[in-house]
Parts: structure tokens; C-alpha cells; sequence
């Protein structure tokens, strides 16, 4: 039987254990992709197209249709989620369908990602014989966003104090002229915060479009929406499926820091636009 | 002059445009509802065959597509056992951790472990993967004197890195959120820490806790690119069982592995389909279950 204090005391060294366990796998992380990721850049490497299977080279079409995908995804997604959470906040009042709709949109979020890649695989690759194309990637990705969009766009319109609604309805605005003049404006930070946050997550996606929107190698620009793109994601894993090249895994490092500081950077534009577009009434 | 514009406006287009707004507003809501029974429907219709023509092959343990043997059940064992490592190594770990980011005085340190924590979750998962086959899988096969390192449990390891960050995140919020008066209660009554900790922050915390380490088992269960790399993708059930140092396959690295290789339509595919749908279920069950996990918490606050 330990005695009270010795129990204290082996917990606390516990409690700083696993911290330290924890900021280990930190730093262990952070330092090698940065060290790794570093050996592989130069300027080239950003503005040739790769060769020899990815081995040598740079990532200058993996750049640019990871970008192609994920904005495309963006705009595509914008109206639904605005939509949703619109008819969320300002036009159900049942709580009922209020707890249905938000169910909906957890199950949509729960959905595990190489399942979207399946069902976009099925029913526009094969059912709607698109062929493998970006947009169908686009349109996987949108689906993906939704439900983060759709829940800060929610909570940004949910936050707006509800007499700056009665005062729009007692100038004799309709519904309509409510949503446009009063909800959209002072919920614009949340719907430009959940646009990036949702860019952030789709930019690294791999397994909703490795089947159904990418090819390796000998791809450009796409002329048209059935033409298939090259993207980061999928790029290091067909490096990473090569590794006991080291050209090929020091590229791949180089596409992973790439792909990470493309996470960050719409990280770091979500913190801002949050910060910055806030309007006075919810500072 | 805004104002001026909307009263010479005639009464007749504002209520069109209302109409068109509000058309906008209900298709939209109802596109993003249905997509979620759209998604069910779709794998549920391509599963059939599975049922139908492999039903009989889909419990055993042997999968041979040229001779139409189509058992799932090494993959369904190798993702519970990558899920229970991954369960057991981050689970303790990310709570001990969180009571100490809570509970210490530090502000600084607080700030910091945020932000880290947000970078963390920000790392792609393939990066992950590249990680594991790079570094994780070799030291591994390192220490245990292996011809290769892509084993179970190099999965399940790289699996509980993954799900930390949220683990982490979640229980410190969960234990942040326990009213201050429980602890000072239980400090009065000369408590030691650990016991404070135990008698009295962790019960009011734990609906929360299972929340996250639900939803952080549903991450698991749907984390594909990263176990696909260092799973070594053998269908086969480890021997025994148990032998965690054995490569082996789940659910959704087979997925990764040969969607793409298997032609649409045919009785592979829609096998494939079903452990998709398989999967799909669990998630969804595990969502589920961590929402009202968290939900009921809130009530009793």
C-alpha cells in the first residue's frame, strides 16, 4: 500500500511523462519534415515538372492542381453551405428538424474519406461515365467541406445578436431583405473562416480523389473538366510507394513540406480572416 | 441611397426575388441532407452482388479473388487490432498529458500546447504515411531483428500518433470545463492533487473524455493513406491471432490497395463496396455514440 503522498508523487511524474512523450513526437515531427522537406527545395523545384517517375525534377503541375482542386471545391461548396446554414439559422424553428439537420450533416462528417473516394468512384466515374476527371475530385472534395462550412458559417449566424434582426423586420425588411442586409454582412468573417479551414483540410486529402481525379505521371494542365490532374497528395504517395529510392523519398519529402505549408498558409488566412472580418458586434 | 432604391422598387419583383431566395435557400438545405442518404444508397445498391453471389465466401478467412473466395474477415481483425493499439498507446498517454496542460498554473504553457496541437492535427495524413515507411517502419524492424517493419503494429503506432492531437484537445477542454468549485471544494477537504484529480475533476469529465475517445476511434477506424503504407498488405489472419508483428491488412487499406485495380461491376468490386459499407456503419455508429456521449454532458452541467 503506497502511502497518499507517494501516490501524488508518482502521478505528477506520470502527468510530465507523457507530456514530455507527447512534445517529443512534437519536435520529432516538426524537425523532420522541415530538415528533410528543406534538403529538396530550390527554385526549380517549384517552377519544372517532374521527371523519371517523380525522381528528379520538380512538383510544378502537382502545385497547381492540388490548387485547381481544392478552390474549385471551395466555390462549389459555397452555396450549399451558405444555403444550409441560412435555412439553419433564420427559417427553421422546429427543433426537431433542427436536430435532424444537424445530424445529417455529423453523419456527412463522419464519413470516413477513402469512403467518398468509393461513391465518387461508383456513381460519376462509372454511372455518369465521366471518366477520371479533377472536377469529379472538385465535387468529392465540396461534399467533404460542407459540413465544416456549413457549422461555422451556422455559428457565425447564430452569434448575431437577435435585435439586429428586429430591427431590420421593424424598418419592414422582409425575410429575405433580413438575410441580405443583416445576416450575410455580419456573418461574413464565419463564412470565409470555414472556407479556409475547410481549404486546409481538403488541400492534403489523398484517398477521396486518388481513384477518381489524379494520374501520375504525363499530366499538365487540364483542358477541359474530364482530364484527370496531378496532385501533391497523391504525388507523395506514389514517392512514398518508392522509397528505397532516395531521389524519389527526398522529393517526396519536398512535396510534403510544400503540402504543409500550403495547410498552414489557409490555417494562417482563417485565423485572420477571423480575427479581421469580425464585425463590431460580436468583438 | 439605398434605402430610396427598395421603396421605388415595385412590390411585385421584391416578392420574386423573395420566392427565388427562398427556392435558393430550401434546394441548397435539401441537396446537403440528401447527400448523406445519397452516399448510403449508392454503396447499399453496388454491395448486392457482394451478398448475393459471395455471400457464402464473406466470412472466411481466406481472400482469393481468381477462385471466388472473398473472406473479409483478416481485414476486419487487422483494423480492430490496429484500432486497440492505437487506443492503447494514445488513450493514456493524451489524458495524462491533458491533465497536465489543465491543470498547470502556466499560462505560457497552455498557449503553447494549443498551438502546437493545431499543427499537429494539420499534418496531412499521407505525410504520416511517408513517415512511417521512412523512419517508424525501419526502427521497428530494427528492434524486433524483422525482415520488414510494415506490421499491425507499426500501424497501430503510427495510428495513436495521429489520433494524440485529438485526444489531447478534447480532454483538455473536457477537464477545463469542470466548474472551479469542485476542485476548491475538494482542495478544502485537504486532498492531495492526484486524489482532487481522481475523486473530483475526472468523474465530472468523463461522459466528455468517452466523447472524444470515441470520435478519436471513429478517426481511427476511417484513417486510410497512412496504415496503407506500413500495413504491408497481407490478407491473411496474423498466427496467432494476437502476433501483432505480423503484416497484415485492414479494411481500409484494402480499400486503397484495390479499388482501383478491381473492375467496376464485377463481384470483387462490390465486395469491396461492402466493407466500405461495413466501415461507413461503424463510423457513423461511433459518431453517434460520442454525440450523445458529449450532448448529455452539457445537460447535466
Amino acid at each position: 500500500m503506497f502511502s497518499r503522498h507517494l501516490k501524488n508523487k508518482v502521478f505528477a511524474s506520470l502527468t510530465r511523462f507523457s507530456l514530455f512523450v507527447c512534445l517529443g513526437i512534437l519536435t520529432f515531427l516538426l524537425f523532420t519534415i522541415t530538415l528533410q522537406g528543406i534538403k529538396a527545395f530550390s527554385l526549380s523545384f517549384f517552377f519544372t515538372p517532374s521527371r523519371d517517375f517523380g525522381a528528379s525534377g520538380g512538383i510544378l503541375y502537382q502545385i497547381i492542381g492540388s490548387l485547381l482542386l481544392v478552390i474549385v471545391a471551395a466555390l462549389l461548396v459555397l452555396p450549399f453551405a451558405v444555403g444550409t446554414a441560412i435555412y439553419r439559422s433564420e427559417c427553421v424553428k422546429s427543433d426537431r428538424i433542427k436536430r435532424y439537420l444537424d445530424l445529417a450533416i455529423f453523419c456527412l462528417n463522419s464519413i470516413p474519406s477513402v469512403t467518398y473516394g468509393l461513391f465518387g468512384l461508383i456513381l460519376f466515374v462509372n454511372i455518369f461515365n465521366t471518366g477520371i476527371s479533377w472536377f469529379v475530385g472538385s465535387i468529392i472534395l465540396a461534399i467533404m467541406m460542407l459540413p465544416t462550412v456549413t457549422i461555422t458559417t451556422y455559428q457565425a449566424m447564430n452569434s448575431i445578436p437577435q435585435h439586429y434582426r428586429e430591427n431590420g423586420y421593424a424598418l419592414g425588411l422582409n425575410r429575405i431583405q433580413v438575410i441580405r442586409r443583416i445576416v450575410l454582412p455580419q456573418s461574413f468573417h464565419g463564412i470565409t473562416t470555414g472556407l479556409l479551414i475547410g481549404l486546409a483540410r481538403a488541400v492534403g486529402e489523398t484517398a477521396p480523389i486518388m481513384f477518381i481525379a489524379t494520374a501520375f505521371s504525363g499530366v499538365m494542365v487540364p483542358n477541359g473538366l474530364n482530364e484527370p490532374v496531378a496532385t501533391l497528395p497523391t504525388h507523395i504517395l506514389a514517392l512514398a510507394q518508392q522509397a528505397t529510392n532516395p531521389d524519389a523519398l527526398r522529393n517526396a519529402w519536398g512535396a510534403s513540406l510544400t503540402l504543409i505549408i500550403f495547410v498552414m498558409l489557409f490555417s494562417t488566412l482563417a485565423y485572420f480572416a477571423r480575427v479581421k472580418f469580425k464585425v463590431l458586434s460580436q468583438r | 441611397m439605398a434605402g430610396v432604391k427598395l421603396q421605388t422598387r415595385p412590390m411585385r419583383s421584391r416578392n420574386f426575388w423573395s420566392k427565388i431566395a427562398h427556392m435558393g435557400i430550401y434546394g441548397s438545405t435539401l441537396v446537403s441532407t440528401a447527400l448523406v442518404a445519397l452516399i448510403l444508397l449508392t454503396l447499399l445498391l453496388q454491395s448486392g452482388p457482394a451478398i448475393f453471389e459471395a455471400g457464402h465466401t464473406l466470412h472466411m478467412t481466406e481472400w482469393n479473388p481468381a477462385e471466388g473466395v472473398f473472406g473479409i474477415v483478416p481485414m476486419i481483425v487487422g483494423s480492430f487490432l490496429v484500432m486497440v493499439i492505437a487506443l492503447a498507446l494514445a488513450v493514456p498517454t493524451g489524458i495524462l498529458a491533458a491533465i497536465y496542460i489543465a491543470e498547470t498554473r502556466s499560462e505560457s504553457v497552455k498557449r503553447m500546447a494549443r498551438s502546437s496541437l493545431e499543427i499537429l492535427a494539420g499534418i496531412p495524413s499521407i505525410v504520416y504515411g511517408l513517415i512511417g515507411v521512412a523512419f517508424l517502419s525501419i526502427w521497428i524492424a530494427d528492434i524486433f531483428n524483422l525482415q520488414t517493419g510494415r506490421l499491425i503494429l507499426t500501424a497501430g503506432i503510427l495510428l495513436a500518433v495521429m489520433i494524440l492531437p485529438t485526444i489531447l484537445s478534447l480532454t483538455e477542454d473536457a477537464i477545463s470545463n469542470v466548474p472551479d468549485q469542485y476542485k476548491e471544494n475538494a482542495h478544502a477537504l485537504g486532498l492531495y492533487r492526484y486524489e482532487v484529480i481522481k475523486e473530483a475533476i475526472l468523474p465530472q469529465a468523463k461522459a466528455d473524455i468517452t466523447g472524444a475517445v470515441l470520435l478519436s476511434l471513429g478517426r481511427a477506424l476511417g484513417e486510410t493513406m497512412a496504415v496503407m503504407l506500413v500495413i504491408g498488405s497481407i490478407d491473411r489472419l496474423p498466427d496467432p491471432i494476437y502476433n501483432v508483428l505480423s503484416s497484415g491488412q485492414t479494411i481500409t487499406s484494402k480499400l486503397g490497395r484495390e479499388v482501383g485495380e478491381s473492375a467496376f461491376g464485377s463481384t470483387h468490386f462490390s465486395v469491396l463496396v461492402f466493407m466500405s459499407l461495413i466501415l461507413v456503419a461503424l463510423s457513423l455508429l461511433l459518431t453517434i455514440m460520442s454525440q450523445t456521449f458529449l450532448r448529455a454532458d452539457k445537460h447535466r452541467v
